[in-house]
């Protein structure tokens, strides 16, 4: 990956992680730049775009929209894209935190509180449809 | 990526479709904090698809579902 965009990456997970929300382009720079540096790491996966707009639309972990997946962690909610990536925003601030989403068949709520990494609810069940192979054939699908 | 609150609700959600992969959420959150662990880091670099491979192999998610697309 070039620096130039490795950088660019950092500074804008920086400011998902400082502020809550991902960053305009034209907080982090020529705004021109800045969305022809996203559209790079869009293609390297290593960040997801809205095709339509050029806005961020996941800084995966976390979702730039909200979703079905709320997290409280580090003192404020944050929004993921998944099940997996509900539990990655507490792995990747390193700290303890809350899930809130609900069971995707019943709907009926479902909350995990994770401790030191461990789920307090074990009985819950993960489940991925879509084969590793094909997961970024449609990222937000799956 | 969901979850479920049993078996039942899994097979009842699928109706019939073929089920991809399940896991209990423990094994789940043990595949997060090894996934996303670095994903904020300022000394991030990108994984490689070994790495991630690797990842997925220390959960004890091997077979052709859980193989990742060729670099």
């Amino acid at each position: 990956m070039d620096p130039g965009d490795l950088d660019l990456r950092r500074r804008t997970y920086g400011h998902m992680v400082e502020t809550g929300r991902p960053p305009r382009a034209d907080e982090l720079g020529d705004p021109e730049e800045v969305r022809a540096g996203w559209r790079r790491l869009h293609d390297e996966h290593a960040l997801v775009l809205n095709p339509a707009t050029d806005e961020i639309r996941m800084l995966n972990p976390f979702s730039a929209v909200p979703s079905a997946w709320r997290v409280h962690a580090r003192g404020r909610w944050w929004y993921a894209n998944c099940a997996w990536d509900a539990f990655g925003v507490c792995a990747c601030l390193h700290v303890d935190g809350r899930i809130e989403s609900s069971c995707a068949d019943c709907g009926e709520p479902v909350a995990v509180e994770v401790r030191d990494a461990r789920p307090s609810d074990e009985g819950l069940l993960f489940h991925v449809l879509v084969p590793a192979a094909h997961w970024w054939d449609d990222i937000v699908f799956t | 990526m969901n979850l479920f609150r049993s078996e039942e609700h899994l097979a009842r959600w699928l109706g019939g479709r073929e089920p991809g992969a399940t896991m209990p959420v423990g094994a789940l959150s043990a595949l997060a904090h090894l996934w996303w662990d670095d994903r904020v880091s300022p000394d991030w670099v990108p994984h490689t698809r070994d790495g991630n491979q690797a990842i997925l192999d220390r959960i004890g998610l091997a077979g052709a579902f859980w193989q990742l697309p060729p670099a």
